[in-house]
């Protein structure tokens, strides 16, 4: 149950997208999400919503997979569009029953909003579909290393998640011992009320916090013994290097960039009214 | 030439409590390790074995005493990086030993750290992968392979390195026969084809039989010191400190109080049935 944890999910297909350097990825779904947020109509939506489209298909990762990756913040996307039809009462009034009254700019606001909920986690989990943790983790810190100038120490951030991403597994598989050992001495996990069983997690998290520490010791010497000294001059066996599709990749950044601001100029600013008048 | 000298050391831990003084891990203990050897350390738990490996390479510093590798002083702090290159030591639990969340790349940490060239990097990583038989599994992720397995990786991460003298603490401890057997394979390698020093810390009798020097510590000292025939004759002076014989010297002993005139040196299965096949033949 636990080992289903899709933290980092990545698919190893050799794709356009996968073979892009990591952090031609990473400013490219930076950029994208500002542009998401930038939109306010739905021209320049529908504009993201073909660039999305069209990353899917070159990166060859199944659309259900990607649609799946959305399940977990459905109800975010509920509650928030609710929200929005509570909220917003421009525009025409479609209905109004008692105390509930729904207009066609809450309408549009919602959906427009799930649209951008949407579009902003199927970029970011698609970084995570095509960029195995490692490179990504190497991308985050050539990108920040220019914060090491102004005392920013990003090496270490690195180095922290890539402990944390091997780690994982480990301390997934850690539980599950110590949860079957307090098992077959009475213990129970998955009964009683909520603070009964919030309680019976003490005696699985003491043990876990304790052998952690034993472990972050051990690793600690281990790090030491293969020389580790905080990252200063390290060299890296797979050196990142831009290549063709990366050049292309800022070309098409800042087309992207370009077609935004400019379908957000000529299509106007998001208008409830107007728009659900140009639809009627 | 020897590559580690232990010079009259003594190391305690400092106690929890306040006040407390503990007594010394390693008392009074001096010993040169040649290049070239394959020298096991024998011990019971809390015998000193594990101190002994990480003092070897400065991870702890004597209280009194010298440890010098290479003729360089532990305690000279310029040349940690340089001890710490030449002595790799390698821990008894794989899995808090990888750093990287590939096989290739946690090879690679070693080298990355001395700052050296990517492609020399990706040449000593290939090496080292196959010497300890792992070459196949460069792109795997650590936590997919057994503990055998993940040791071997751990080994080669410090081979990448390149250095002079390994120091293995317990290292099959914690693995099933079969680990035990591919890990104890990669390390006779080393030795024998890549002539580095190996110090081969173990509670299996069968495994320090493979190297050519046995040292055996007792309470916190250095008790013998010998080749395995020689260490392992002695069968009343290693059991009176609570360990175990290999089994082919125990049944000598036996047969040899029961009268039987075996040689004093046996050590292989091999060599206890030619002897006991020769005294047949004499009769």
């Amino acid at each position: 149950m636990i080992k289903d944890i899709t933290i980092g999910q990545y698919f190893p297909f050799n794709s356009v997208i996968h073979r892009l350097d990591p952090r031609t990825k990473l400013l490219f779904t930076i950029v994208f999400i500002v542009m998401v947020f930038v939109s306010n109509n739905f021209v320049s939506l529908l504009f993201n919503f073909v660039i999305a489209t069209v990353i899917i298909n070159l990166s060859k990762i199944p659309l259900k997979t990607v649609i799946k990756g959305l399940k977990p913040i459905l109800l975010v996307v509920i509650i928030t569009s609710v929200l929005q039809i509570a909220y917003v009462k421009t525009g025409i009034t479609l209905i109004d029953v008692w105390k509930i009254k729904i207009t066609s700019g809450g309408v549009l606001t919602a959906v427009f909003m799930a649209i951008r909920i949407s579009l902003l986690i199927v970029m970011s989990t698609m970084l995570t579909y095509t960029t195995s943790p490692t490179s990504l983790t190497n991308g985050l810190d050539k990108l920040f290393a220019p914060l090491t100038k102004i005392g920013i120490d990003f090496h270490m951030v690195t180095m922290i998640m890539t402990i944390a991403l091997r780690f994982i597994p480990t301390l997934i598989e850690e539980v599950d011992k110590i949860m079957s050992a307090q098992k077959s001495r009475g213990a129970s996990f998955d009964q009683g009320n909520l603070i009964k069983r919030a309680k019976a997690l003490i005696p699985l998290f003491i043990p876990l916090l304790f052998n952690s520490i034993r472990r972050a010791y051990e690793l600690a010497n281990a790090m030491t013994c293969r020389c580790y000294n905080g990252g200063k001059g390290k060299t890296t066996m797979n050196a990142l290097k831009f290549n063709s599709g990366d050049y292309i990749s800022y070309l098409v950044m800042l087309l992207f960039i370009t077609a935004i601001i400019l379908l957000n100029i000529f299509c106007g600013e998001y208008n409830a009214e107007f728009t659900f008048n140009l639809a009627v | 030439m020897s590559i580690i000298e232990f010079k009259n050391i003594t190391f305690r831990y400092e106690s929890d409590d306040e006040g407390v003084v503990l007594a010394p891990a390693v008392k009074d203990f001096s010993l040169n390790i040649n290049e070239g050897d394959f020298m096991a350390i024998l011990g019971h738990n809390g015998s000193g074995k594990s101190t002994l490996a990480k003092l070897s390479n400065g991870l702890l510093l004597p209280e009194s005493g010298t440890v010098l590798v290479d003729g360089m002083d532990t305690k000279n702090e310029d040349d940690d990086i340089k001890i710490k290159q030449t002595v790799g030591v390698v821990f008894q639990n794989p899995d808090n030993q990888i750093v990287a969340t590939i096989v290739e790349e946690d090879v690679a940490f070693g080298p990355e750290n001395l700052g050296i060239e990517p492609t020399e990097i990706r040449r000593r990583v290939d090496e080292s992968l196959k010497i300890v038989g792992m070459y196949k599994y460069k792109k795997h992720e650590p936590h997919k392979l057994s503990g055998g397995q993940k040791q071997r990786v751990a080994i080669a991460g410090i081979i990448a390195m390149e250095p002079r003298c390994i120091i293995l603490d317990e290292p099959t401890a914690m693995l099933d026969p079969e680990g035990r057997r591919d890990v104890m394979k990669a390390i006779k390698r080393l030795n024998r084809e890549l002539g580095i020093t190996v110090v081969y810390i173990t509670h299996y009798m069968e495994e320090a039989c493979e190297a050519n020097r046995i040292v055996v510590m007792d309470d916190s000292r250095l008790l013998m010191d010998g080749t395995p025939k020689e260490v392992f004759s002695d069968t009343d002076k290693i059991r009176n400190i609570g360990l175990d014989v290999p089994q082919t010297c125990q049944l000598a002993k036996m047969l040899k109080n029961d009268g039987i005139k075996l040689k004093n040196d046996l050590l292989s299965i091999d060599e206890l049935v030619e002897n006991i096949d020769e005294l047949l033949k004499g009769h």
